[in-house]
């Protein structure tokens, strides 16, 4: 049945998936911690890294990485300059509806760059030995699958001392907890701001080498499906505090990754419903998400 | 004096939605399509504005009951004969009948409404972001049920041959009703009920004012009118399919309330007629649109047009083009 | 010691929206001074120290710490000053540990300070040393006061503010906040204390604003704390 259908191959896959969207949902985590912004167009700051890859694939390989990182940060700072930071003083919702339209926009000038020479969709191919197959126990792993696992662990471990061990990690997480407070304390609201979008650009950076491996047509919707999935998934987990929103990217990655696998395709063709019905029940019931202890509290308000 | 002061907020976009039906009859066949499609834009954003801006609470699921609107009266319309070729799968209640022009168009409304209701019973609990997230949840759940339940519609493929009723004055009369509609609902006490819950909540319930019952009033009414304007919509292309009625007409109907001024009709109004005008003149100038030159932008250029207007609005001028507020004759008391 | 007072607060207004908090508000405050300020609820006592510390914008007037203007400011440039502001409600980080609510507040610390500040303020609430390690969520709602003060003062600011330190506290504790009110000012800090409870506060400051309506109504001195006909004028006027 289900379980039969599980194997190795498909757990293995899936932890990778789910390693992925662990990665994105940090970078959405951690610039919603202290700007209290969903940012809808963190796929794009994906999109754009990896059209980078594609138009520098004639690069050496190195070049092309620094070349894609270097775009997502700047981009990213952009972004924090021109919209978010004059929209601190709106409502949530404003602010998701900007970005939203951020989103869009960033997706049409991608469609105008790239439609140039007739056909929609770049190849990139940074890495392509990475696409090949390992074979640990018996179980065949595309070197990707692992190198996403290892460097999503790394990043994560890394991260997670920088907030825990550090001054800088400390004011982050005042800040995502009480911004006013955090302040009047004397943390440097622009510093902190800065920081969680350098590392927000550069998780993006990461996701983006990861994905083109992956699948290197790039078009002007790359990683738009992944980011709706990882905001469900960071919604369901807990959008409050970065570690349940994490473990929420990576359980809805893993979770995708295991059903997309064992199940059939035509069976599968309504899990999105399922997965979005998920969601509405996670706000009404648990607005706090899954994860997160009480469930009462919430940046989410409810009537 | 004051009786036109009160009408204004409804006579000034019915002349500019009436205007713009009676200029469609003046032009050529290719421009009347975008005069109809502001007219049906029109009606689309107004039925959206019922709610978003009497609330205050922002939805992006507002396009699903356009969707089902304009799949129940598309199917409901095409001919019989080509249908059980076409839609084999169908319900035999959807199979077997067919129905009129204006009937279709009040089944459109009655479907729209219906599942706004239901929808609206658990979500209006929410606010802000939740709110948001939720009604996402709601579009792409339509979507995907519309998309891949061959039972009740077409599924993925076009759903063709409905008969394209929507000339200029269906659209006209349609646009204008749903603004009627819209008016009187905002000049009811219904509607300034809700309003004081946009204003201030807690003092809106302190008062008395059960928040979610006016919500979910609006957001059925809004359901309602959304899924007579995706009826108009069908009528006016004679085809359908799940993917224009999804994530890019939110985001342009979106982008046209904002950019008109979220909280009056009349922003509603403006919002839709400029930036319908604005893509339609670009659509052309992507063909290449002569203007005294030849004006030749690269393709996507629309989409970029209308996000960054939408974007510089929100951070320079998030009231609107309107300001959000009624046109009035008074002069405004600078206090 | 100069005579030049240490804070000044001159003709200040502050307007939320269309209504008018604070009118025409002149204080000062001298180093090494503890000056209290009461008045009843609404009459602008938080907002004052709110538009000190730069969360509000003053529509009008100054404020300046030792001759220097604090306006347009931030919040955080204003702690890095010198003044740090003990919030109304305390605002501790309870799903941090007591220590890292006190490492927090190093931030507004100006360099050369003692060595380990963090010791001065264990040594003046002994309490919170043996809780170091603990959430300080799980402190009580006094221990949470005493975290509150000693985080703002391992800043070694010049100025304190407190915004009602006493406030919900049982009266043993609320000697305790006073008490280490008394020992805050042997170190040279100086205190601004904005508090409900009049009679105490009057009678131990060296002298005591009264705020009514956003406006200034009169100053007390210690010697007036008996004097509860007085107050009671203050409190209507």
């Amino acid at each position: 049945m289900l379980v039969a259908a599980v194997n190795a191959q498909t757990l293995v896959d899936a932890v990778g998936l789910g390693a992925v969207y662990a990665l994105m949902a940090v970078g959405i985590g951690l610039v919603f911690g202290v700007l209290r912004l969903v940012n809808f167009a963190y796929g794009q700051l994906v999109m754009a890294g990896a059209y980078t890859l594609a138009w520098t694939s004639a690069w050496p390989g190195a070049a092309s990485i620094a070349a894609c990182f270097a775009v997502v940060l700047a981009l990213s700072i952009v972004l924090e300059r021109t919209v978010f930071r004059p929209l601190r003083t709106q409502s949530p919702a404003v602010m998701l509806v900007t970005t939203f339209a951020v989103a869009f926009l960033l997706q049409s000038i991608a469609l105008i760059l790239d439609i140039r020479d007739g056909t929609i969709g770049e190849a990139a191919s940074p890495i392509g030995s990475l696409n090949q197959a390992v074979s640990i126990g018996g179980v065949d792993v595309r070197r990707v699958t692992l190198a996403a696992i290892v460097v999503a662990a790394i990043a994560l471990g890394l991260l997670a001392l920088l907030l825990a061990r550090t001054t800088m990690g400390l004011h982050m997480r005042a800040a995502a907890a009480d911004f006013t407070t955090a302040r009047l304390l004397g943390v440097r609201a622009d510093r902190v701001i800065g920081l969680a979008v350098i590392l927000s650009g550069l998780l993006a950076g990461i996701v983006a080498v990861i994905l083109t491996v992956q699948s290197p047509l790039v078009a002007p919707d790359f990683a738009l499906k992944e980011t709706i999935v990882v905001l469900v998934g960071v919604v369901v987990g807990g959008l409050d505090r970065l570690w349940t929103a994490t473990l929420g990217g990576f359980a809805i990655g893993f979770a995708t990754g295991v059903i997309n696998g064992a199940l059939p395709t035509d069976k599968t063709v309504f899990l999105p419903s399922a997965v979005f019905a998920l969601v509405i029940l996670v706000l009404l019931l648990r607005p706090g998400g899954l994860f997160a202890p009480g469930g009462r509290t919430a940046v989410v308000e409810r009537v | 004096m004051r009786r036109l002061d009160e009408l204004l907020p409804l006579l000034a976009p019915a002349a500019l939605v009436v205007a713009v039906g009676l200029a469609s009859t003046q032009v050529s066949r290719s421009w009347e399509i975008s005069f109809l499609d502001a007219l049906v834009s029109v009606a689309i954003v107004v039925a959206i504005f019922v709610f978003v801006g009497n609330s205050g609470v922002l939805s992006f699921g507002q396009i699903s009951f356009v969707a089902v609107g304009a799949f129940a009266a598309g199917v409901l319309t095409v001919p019989l004969e080509s249908k059980t070729f076409v839609l084999r799968d169908l319900f035999p209640i959807l199979r077997d009948h067919e129905l009129g022009n204006l009937t279709s168009l009040l089944l459109a409304a009655g479907v729209g409404g219906v599942f706004a209701f239901l929808v609206g019973l658990p979500l209006m609990r929410l606010s802000g972001l939740a709110a948001g997230i939720a009604t996402f949840a709601v579009l792409e759940i339509t979507h995907n049920v519309l998309r891949e339940w061959t039972s009740i519609g077409p599924g993925a493929t076009t759903l063709s041959l409905v008969p394209e009723t929507t000339g200029p004055l269906q659209a006209t009369l349609g646009a204008l009703a749903v603004i009627a509609v819209a008016y009187a609902y905002g000049r009811s006490r219904l509607g300034r009920m809700l309003r004081a819950t946009r204003e201030d909540h807690a003092a809106a319930q302190a008062a008395g004012i059960s928040v979610h019952r006016q919500r979910l009033w609006a957001f059925t009414l809004s359901g309602a009118l959304a899924g007579f304007a995706g009826g108009l919509l069908v009528h006016m292309l004679g085809s359908i399919t799940t993917e224009q009625v999804y994530l890019e007409l939110t985001f342009v109907t979106l982008a046209m309330l904002v950019i008109g001024g979220v909280t009056s009709l009349w922003g509603a109004v403006v919002g839709a007629l400029a930036v319908s005008g604005l893509d339609s003149f670009l659509a052309r100038a992507e063909e290449g649109v002569d203007i005294g030159f030849t004006l030749d932008v690269p393709t996507g250029t629309r989409l970029v047009a209308v996000g960054a207007l939408m974007a510089l609005v929100l951070v320079l001028r998030p009231a609107g083009l309107t300001g959000g507020r009624e046109p009035t004759i008074r002069r405004r008391r600078t206090a | 010691m100069t005579d030049a007072p240490l804070l000044v607060v001159d003709g200040l207004d502050v307007v939320y929206g269309r209504v008018p908090a604070i009118r025409g508000l002149s204080l000062e405050v001298a180093a090494g001074e503890i000056v209290g300020l009461i008045g009843p609820n609404g009459a602008g006592k938080s907002t004052t120290l709110h538009a000190i510390v730069g969360l509000v914008p003053p529509a009008a007037g100054d404020v300046r710490l030792a001759g220097r203007s604090l306006r347009g400011r931030s919040p955080e440039q204003i702690a890095r000053s010198g003044i740090a502001l003990v919030p109304e409600g305390r605002r501790i980080f309870g799903a941090f540990s007591v220590e890292e609510n006190l490492r927090l507040g190093l931030a507004a610390r100006r360099g050369n300070g003692v060595a380990a500040p963090l010791d001065g303020v264990y040594e003046l609430f002994p309490v919170l040393a043996e809780m170091r390690d603990r959430p300080a969520g799980a402190l009580s709602g006094g221990q949470q006061q005493q975290l509150a003060i000693g985080r703002a003062l391992v800043a070694e600011p010049d100025v304190l503010l407190l915004d009602e330190p006493s406030l919900g506290l049982a009266p043993a504790l609320v000697d305790l906040v006073f008490e280490a009110l008394a020992a805050i000012r042997e170190r040279g800090v100086t205190v601004l204390l904005v508090e409900q409870r009049a009679q105490r506060t009057v009678a131990f400051a060296d002298r005591t604003y009264v705020l009514g309506n956003g406006e200034l109504r009169m100053t007390l001195s210690p010697a007036e704390a008996g004097d509860t006909d007085r107050m009671i004028a203050a409190y209507l006027a």
